[in-house]
């Protein structure tokens, strides 16, 4: 999710006065008509034909066109003549002022505006209430309480003028602003019935589209430009929507159709900025921040605007740097100083991060972004760290030491397999912060609740869900943060410009060389979706990811990525992969990656590409319909799932064993919903075939990294077969699924001692203690117990002690403390 | 003839004994209510039927002093008597009320699904339902017994204020009567009162108060690990009166070896007890060396009592 566009407050939303009460064709009207229509020459020569009466809705027109100075003249002109509209004018050239960077004067023209109203409101009109309306919102810079002020003053405006449009959209603007989805769409909406196919609330409704990661924004934006091609704003979003998806050439096209309007607009100057910043072109972004100050003196915005872009695209010491210049030039702008603040947060700089969003949340308290990542930095402050060598295990108290367990080693072996793969060894230590509640994980990671993710890396910085965010058996923590953490050296070694895709491509091909079973699998839909030709193209690969076009393929880019990046190792070697990195971080874009390391065109590697999921596939393509684009897929393989179903059903068991055999040969790598080896072995172990139904299951537990129940139920199936080594295999397997299960633990630690794997069990055992127990007094005996098996005697013996302590007449702890008494002398000391 | 205590008799020779303050029998009487949903008839049935053995099994307590009503008799006729009905209800407390005497031990045990509030919250019922005011009346019959009463239904919590008394100890699933929705607490208490993993000093005596505490404690964990919100707080009153009501064995035994063993292992227990309260104010070195002996000398005994031919518990 990005953050919405704050546009509203230094008026570079221009607005246009259409109060419907107006006759629909007086001049001024007409003109405002013609304006919202984007035909600004011909709105221009119509107001100046009309005279002084026309002033503001010229000084409108000349605002949109970037005409600042003979637009003040015309709003001059108006109040000079103290013409019916000039309160409208009074709040044009406020925002003219603000938007020039003359703050004094804009405070001082929207204060004389607001202070008429409070003395006397009567017979202010619509037009007036939301002149007044816009002067509280310059105000709210500096005194959030004019915000409230501004909308009762919209609200007045619609009340009084139930055709009112401009109140309405300044509704939205200002809610949109507040990052308050619902009530801006409402506000837009309300325009809408009002003035249907009004472009500039065609334009608040697509942001709330975009706002919300909604595919449907590029259409919703593009409908608005269909109904005024000239209007600005909407250039610069859909600019935005270009270069979150790395289409440089596009984004900067956007920028100088914005520009060609208006050569005085900052969010097009900062589009262009940031387009030129983040495609390496230093040039570019000189000639656009000279551009800048010289409409602005201190234009803070431009800066927070590209450090934004930087931010979403990864490049968060970058962001924090452009936030740094922001705040330099004015220390009160809160875009610049909460940019700076969430990135510092993001680079681990917790207490400089917090500092500054405190400052931000200060002079914008309705700011949700800000204040739901202050409450969770104070939750933070009760989190438990846990230091290995190169990490930094931060999670809530009661789980840290249970989690660090298995993270420590995991990601210590991840860094050092990873290290040796890409011949990088990012700085350390990396901190990893796990929370408990998936709302928190949300704000920490974009300020609000409802990101569908599990884990985000900021390069030295990861941060996942607990295994407590969810319900056990619906994710697997192991991979999740060998993942992240693969995106530290993808991001670190390309310098942050490694493109969505590749690094999540990457990371995904890792979790599948992490473990056997780790990382996603193929779907029925995504082998029918490549065979009705429905998945991107790799050039077009980001897409998936950032401007998903349907539900599922933001599951489906992520699996293609993960395929083209193992055909790439497979054909040209594990360097390349390392090559590509090394050109991203130089600069180079993806076709020229694609020339410089692997020697082909993007349709080429498209080619290859399809030959190589063709062959991979190739038995499965065979029983798979192509997709239809939604919905589930079909063909032999679907049908021969669903013919055994029917045949168990119908009592047919021995039928249905062999429908089932069938269909696993049809799709072996299937793990989903249905799958025949899941089916298979319940039917197998209802015959008594337990050998059948542990082999079925050891192939389905191969393949699905969070399969709960069908681990726990091939473990308990070993061990009835006499293999405590296999069982004992399968529930470390579940440790990663289901973490906080003291039984698992401690049947676990049975086994390894079985096994003769001491130093495993007494892991375990100390497992099972941290993940409070039903009976913690045994499970700490239990823990003593294995101490002493693995050689510790000394320690064995203090936390015997503390178990007697609890529970002096604990017979079993007694008889353990005879026998650690009864050991050689020297233990005794220790 | 004195009856058997709840606690079971231990090793050679050794007689009956208290295992809680009180001398006396034990009667328990259990009721399953209306279920509504056949998944809630078979989770009622299982914390009733494993309260059932605990009691006919561990505790000791004679077929006569066994008594269980349930929603359905036909769903496990080898332990349900008869129906739970108000009349059946009310007829069984009669004979309580005739059977036991004074320093007896009562315990109630009502699993289901409970409404309504103050003394007209209700426990439901096939027919028509009981209700907090109508047990009011059942337990004055019951003065001077040792009364032990567990609403493990919803929306149980008001039978507190309506029931507690001297001699008491009320159990209820739910802090108050707006706690509506289905509780888990039940099958946590039968299996605090019927396993050894709620003897949270691993004296081998689960008392009425472990087992609440355990219970309570596998409620709330029950819910963090759904991430639910919890929706039931269990509440008792008279937790003094709950710890020294125990179930299991600790009877002291007749042969003089042993009985000296037991009686310094007892005495050598109580000195942990008052090291424990005198640790803030001990050098911790000094203290865990004093704890030590202590401990090694409690386990020298229990060694010796094993050893003397005492089972375990």
């Amino acid at each position: 999710m990005r953050a919405a566009t704050r546009t509203v407050a230094l008026g570079l939303l221009v607005g246009l006065a259409c109060a419907a009460s107006q006759d629909g064709g007086s001049p001024a009207a007409r003109v405002r008509a013609l304006a919202e229509a984007g035909r600004l020459a011909e709105a221009e020569r119509m107001a100046r034909a009309g005279g002084p009466s026309l002033a503001v809705p010229l000084g409108e027109v000349l605002m949109l066109s970037g005409n600042l100075a003979a637009a003040d003249s015309a709003f001059s002109v108006a109040i000079r003549a103290r013409s019916s509209d000039r309160r409208t004018a009074e709040a044009a050239l406020a925002e003219l002022s603000a938007r020039r960077g003359n703050a004094s004067a804009a405070e001082r023209r929207a204060e004389a505006l607001v202070s008429a109203y409070e003395r006397d409101q009567t017979g202010w009109s619509a037009d007036d209430l939301t002149a007044v309306g816009r002067a509280y919102v310059l105000l709210g810079t500096d005194d959030p309480q004019a915000f409230k002020a501004a909308l009762r003053a919209f609200d007045a405006a619609v009340a009084r003028d139930s055709a009112a449009v401009e109140p309405r959209i300044r509704l939205g603007d200002l809610f949109l602003d507040k990052y308050n989805a619902p009530e801006a769409r409402a506000s837009y909406r309300g325009a809408l019935e009002v003035a249907p196919g009004n472009p500039r609330a065609l334009l608040g409704l697509a942001r709330v589209l975009s706002f919300e990661g909604n595919p449907e924004a590029t259409a919703a934006l593009r409908t608005s430009l269909a109904a005024n091609a000239a209007l600005v704003p909407a250039h610069v979003l859909l600019g935005r929507m270009y270069l979150d998806a790395e289409e440089y050439d596009s984004s900067g096209a956007a920028a100088a159709r914005a520009l060609a309007v208006d050569s005085t607009s900052i969010d097009a100057w900062a589009l262009l900025g940031a387009t030129a910043f983040l495609g390496g072109d230093s040039v570019g972004y000189s000639r656009a921040r000279a551009q800048v100050f010289r409409v602005h003196p201190r234009p803070a915005l431009f800066y927070s605007e590209i450090a934004e872009a930087a931010a979403r695209h990864r490049r968060y010491a970058e962001a924090a740097q452009l936030g740094r210049e922001g705040v330099a030039l004015d220390s009160t702008a809160v875009p610049a100083l909460g940019v700076l603040g969430i990135n510092q947060l993001r680079l681990g700089d917790i207490e400089g991060g917090r500092a500054l969003l405190e400052k931000a949340f200060a002079r914008d308290p309705y700011h949700i972004w800000y204040k739901n990542t202050l409450d969770l930095l104070d939750e933070l402050r009760t989190f438990k760290t846990v230091e290995t060598r190169r990490f930094r295990i931060v999670a809530p108290a009661a789980e840290a030491e249970l989690l660090a367990m298995y993270l420590s080693p995991l990601l210590e072996e991840a860094y050092d397999s990873l290290a040796a793969r890409y011949e990088y060894r990012p700085p350390t230590p990396i901190r990893l912060e796990l929370y408990r509640r998936h709302a928190d994980f949300s704000v920490r990671t974009v300020g609000l609740t409802g990101l569908g993710a599990l884990g985000v890396s900021f390069g030295t910085v990861l941060v996942m869900d607990a295994p407590s965010a969810r319900d056990p058996g619906s994710f697997n923590f192991g991979t999740t943060a060998w993942h992240e953490l693969t995106h530290t050296f993808t991001l670190g070694l390309s310098a942050h410009k490694v493109p969505r895709w590749f690094s999540e491509g990457l990371s995904v091909l890792e979790e599948r060389r992490a473990r056997p079973g780790w990382g996603a699998d193929p779907s029925v839909e995504f082998l029918g979706a490549f065979k009705s030709g429905k998945l991107l193209p790799v050039t077009r690969l980001n897409e998936g990811f950032v401007r998903p076009s349907h539900r599922d393929e933001i599951g489906f880019s992520y699996y293609q990525a993960s395929l083209l990046c193992e055909m790439i190792e497979q054909q040209w070697g594990r360097t390349a992969l390392v090559a590509m990195l090394h050109s991203y971080r130089d600069g180079l874009g993806t076709p020229a990656v694609f020339s410089k390391v692997l020697g082909l065109t993007p349709d080429a590697l498209n080619a290859r590409f399809t030959a190589f999921v063709r062959q991979k596939f190739a038995t499965a393509l065979a029983a798979i319909a192509p997709w239809k684009g939604n919905g589930p897929g079909e063909g032999a393989f679907v049908d021969a799932i669903r013919a055994a179903e029917a045949l168990e059903a119908a009592g047919k068991a021995d039928e249905a064993r062999t429908a089932l055999e069938r269909a696993e040969k049809m799709f072996p790598e299937y793990a989903g919903p249905s799958a025949p080896a899941l089916k298979l072995a319940k039917l197998y172990a209802a015959q008594g075939n337990l050998r059948g139904a542990v082999a079925a299951l050891a192939r389905y537990n191969a393949l699905d990294e969070s399969a709960l129940a069908s681990n726990l139920e091939e473990a308990k199936l070993r061990q009835e077969s006499g293999d405590p080594r296999g069982a004992a295999g399968v529930l470390a397997r579940v440790n990663w699924i289901a973490p906080y299960d003291a039984e698992v633990h401690a049947r676990l630690a049975e086994l390894r001692d079985q096994t003769g794997d001491l130093a495993g069990a007494l892991l375990e055992r100390r497992a099972a203690v941290a993940a409070g127990p039903a009976d913690p007094l045994e499970a700490r005996y239990q823990l003593a117990r294995a101490m002493a098996r693995a050689g510790d005697a000394a320690g064995a013996r203090r936390e015997i002690l503390a178990v007697l302590e609890a529970a002096p007449a604990f017979e079993k702890a007694q008889a353990l403390l005879l026998e650690l008494r009864g050991r050689a002398p020297e233990d005794r000391n220790r | 003839m004195r009856r058997v205590l709840f606690a079971l008799l231990i090793g050679v020779g050794a007689a009956a004994a208290p295992a809680r303050a009180q001398g006396g029998a034990t009667y328990v009487l259990l009721v399953t209510g209306l279920s509504g949903e056949p998944r809630f008839a078979r989770l009622f049935d299982s914390s009733a039927a494993m309260i059932y053995d605990a009691a006919k099994g561990r505790w000791g307590a004679a077929d006569s002093g066994l008594m269980y009503l349930g929603e359905d008799p036909s769903r496990d006729p080898a332990r349900i008597q008869a129906r739970a009905t108000r009349e059946n209800l009310s007829a069984r407390f009669a004979v309580l009320a005739r059977r036991s005497v004074a320093g007896d031990l009562v315990f109630i045990l009502l699993v289901g699904h409970g409404s309504g509030e103050g003394p007209q919250s209700r426990f439901n019922l096939p027919g028509p339902d009981v209700m907090a005011s109508d047990f009011a009346g059942w337990l004055k019959g019951l003065d001077g017994r040792t009364v032990v009463l567990v609403n493990a239904g919803s929306a149980s919590g008001d039978f507190l204020a309506a029931l507690a008394g001297p001699g008491r100890v009320i159990i209820t699933a739910t802090k108050s009567a707006m706690q509506r929705n289905e509780t888990t607490f039940a099958e946590h208490f039968a299996r605090g009162l019927t396993s050894d993993a709620a003897d949270g000093d691993k004296d081998g005596r689960i008392s009425l108060f472990e087992a609440f505490t355990w219970a309570k404690g596998e409620v709330a964990r029950g819910y963090e690990r759904r991430n639910l919100l919890a929706t039931e707080q269990a509440q008792l009153t008279d937790s003094v009166l709950a710890r020294t009501v125990a179930f299991g064995t600790a009877a002291a035994p007749s042969d003089p070896r042993i009985a000296v063993l037991w009686a310094e292992r007892r005495a050598l227990e109580g000195q942990v007890d008052a090291l424990r309260r005198r640790k803030g104010m001990m050098d911790s070195a000094a203290y865990d060396r004093e704890l030590e002996r202590l401990l090694l000398e409690i386990a020298t005994r229990t060694a010796a009592i094993r050893a003397a031919g005492a089972p375990k518990p």
